[in-house]
């Protein structure tokens, strides 16, 4: 029952996904300024285009980049729809507002594909021991395909101009500009990576499990968790404390149970925002 | 159709009840409750739980008031040192965590199968002559509320936490502390909420986690967003608006047949979804409220 280094592996598993969220979440908030509520509608809509793209042509790698596609668009349609309208307003018109942008995307999905439960026609693989710990070749793919795209992200942010620029105005955006950074593309840019990786992750997190209409929402408190956690606006911290708040869900459950897992992260959130309220890797920050 | 049109009302004041919590909360103080649903969850499954074991259904709903306050005050305590958004978070957490608990606790609420039977309000009476005696008491609660908010809007503790709102540190540079404030703020809403739950249960007479839902939260977010939160009357307009709204879509199924039910309860979710983002981005004082209203 208690085997640990099995929990673990789970709980890294699980915590890849929360990690991917958080760092979508993250991304938006370091530009945005709010905690983007629709993140997870978004992951729950790269889940579904990807299976339909899957069931229609055969081809999962096709339906990666369709997912990622599809976040990215309705990332970037809600910024220009609704949220930079509201710039300038106080956090909680944005936040509203983000939740109505969540409503939205899982009503066109809702009629789009219907509110049944849907599955990923994937092969079964039988589990292999890998040094006692029991996992599937489908485990390690998506697991795979998950650090690739952080990889990526990571790329993208540290060693591409582009990406240079989008940690300057998410540092201090007046600073940037007048060093000549144009807000307006970079924020572009930061919106479509937000959204592609949630959109992404929606569908690997619908490979390992199944895709229904409360995929992504049923990721944001966790994801919340692990920005605020990891610090908000800071990538890396997102990632990293994703992968904790996995493991710690995952090792808690011969204890609590698995149907209290969320409320581990709750717990979490309490703890962290009562005693750390700038993250376990965060700066201090002035205001909390 | 009388029938239908009190039961509709009913439903529509329980709303408001909801509702006027969140006017209090944020349309007054500043307070971002996306958690409200687990204050009605707590109202409904305290009420519900101690009239099956033989109370009656009026100690039921004080019980219930009070079964919500509890949770608020720990909430209230962690809201004063925490970001706006930071709290909208926990609040939202906080409501998952009791449909977690009330989905799992089986000993006690049966779970996922919920809990039928409940009393209902004057089942003494008979047929038409309960709905209106329901209906006249959860009236006289509703008014009541509304008399309660308006008074305290008015009086000194009023004007403060519309301070708190507007600018809190300077409410502090004035020596007083907004902890205590926001406190009873949240504890008078989320009594609100939980008198509104055990109205629920006992007219309902029927409840599973599954009506507790964030989605509930937001209707009553629609609400004064819509009617304007600031104002007491935005409460009542928005809720109307939203009965409307929820009620309307069923008779969409009549003149549309070839919507399915699935697809309709979508419809239902994108327009409260849809009037969210129109609201804050076009009218953010709401129908009722003047410009600059916020």
């Amino acid at each position: 029952m208690s085997n640990f280094p099995q929990l673990i592996a789970n709980g890294l598993v699980q915590g890849l996904f929360i990690a991917m969220a958080a760092l979508a979440i993250t991304l938006a908030f370091s530009i945005a300024r709010f905690p983007n509520a629709a993140t997870g509608d978004v992951m729950t809509a790269g889940a579904y285009t990807g299976l339909a793209t899957q069931s229609a042509t055969g081809s999962l790698i096709l339906a990666g980049i369709v997912a990622i596609f599809t976040g990215a668009a309705i990332s970037l349609a809600a910024d220009r729809l609704v949220f930079r309208k509201l710039a300038g307003r106080a956090v909680v018109a944005s936040l509203v507002a983000s939740i109505g942008v969540a409503f939205v995307i899982r009503a066109v999905l809702g009629v789009t594909f219907g509110l049944s439960q849907l599955v990923y026609d994937i092969p079964l693989t039988r589990a292999k021991l890998y040094w006692g710990v029991r996992l599937t070749p489908l485990d390690l793919q998506v697991a795979g395909a998950v650090a690739l795209a952080l990889a990526l992200v990571f790329g993208i942010l540290h060693l591409t101009p582009i990406g240079r620029q989008m940690r300057a105005v998410a540092d201090d955006r007046d600073l940037a500009r007048v060093s000549g950074v144009r807000p307006e593309r970079v924020m572009l840019a930061l919106w479509m990576i937000s959204g592609g990786v949630a959109g992404l992750a929606g569908m690997m997190l619908g490979i390992k499990t199944v895709v229904e209409p409360e995929l992504g929402w049923s990721m944001l408190l966790p994801a919340f968790t692990a920005a605020i956690l990891g610090g908000i606006g800071s990538p890396g911290g997102a990632v990293a404390a994703g992968l904790l708040l996995g493991v710690v869900q995952e090792m808690s459950t011969p204890f609590v149970g698995f149907n209290y897992k969320l409320a581990i992260a709750f717990a979490a959130l309490l703890g962290v925002l009562l005693w750390r309220p700038s993250g376990l890797f965060g700066k201090r920050e002035g205001v909390r | 159709m009388s029938a239908y049109l009190i039961a509709i009302t009913i439903l529509t004041l329980i709303y408001v009840l909801l509702a006027l919590g969140l006017t209090l909360q944020f349309g007054l103080t500043g307070l971002i409750n996306f958690g409200h649903v687990g204050f009605f969850a707590i109202g409904a499954y305290t009420s519900a739980l101690l009239t099956l074991n033989g109370w009656p259904v009026g100690v039921g709903i004080v019980a219930a008031a009070v079964a919500a306050m509890l949770p608020a005050l720990p909430i209230g305590y962690i809201s004063l040192r925490l970001r706006d958004d930071y709290f909208a978070i926990v609040t939202l957490a906080f409501s998952e965590v009791v449909r977690i608990v009330v989905t799992n606790a089986r000993e006690w609420t049966s779970g996922t199968q919920g809990l039928p039977g409940i009393a209902r309000l004057y089942a003494s009476l008979n047929g038409a002559a309960s709905e209106w005696a329901v209906l006249g008491t959860i009236l006289a609660v509703t008014l009541l509320a509304i008399w309660m908010i308006t008074r305290i809007a008015r009086s000194p503790f009023g004007r403060l936490i519309q301070a708190i709102r507007d600018n809190e540190v300077a409410v502090k540079a004035l020596g007083k502390d907004p902890a205590w404030f926001k406190i009873q703020v949240l504890a008078v809403g989320a009594a609100l909420a939980g008198i509104a739950g055990a109205f629920y249960a006992h007219y309902i007479t029927y409840i599973v986690p599954d009506q507790f839902v964030p989605l509930v939260t937001f209707y009553a977010w629609m609400a004064i967003t819509l009617g304007g939160a600031s104002r007491i009357s935005g409460a009542v307009v928005g809720s109307a608006i939203l009965m409307v709204l929820l009620e309307g879509s069923r008779f969409v199924h009549d003149f549309l047949p070839m919507i399915s039910d699935s697809a309709m309860a979508s419809v239902r979710i994108g327009v409260v979804g849809l009037l969210l983002i129109l609201c804050i981005v076009w009218r953010p004082q709401g129908l009722t409220g003047k410009r600059g209203d916020a």
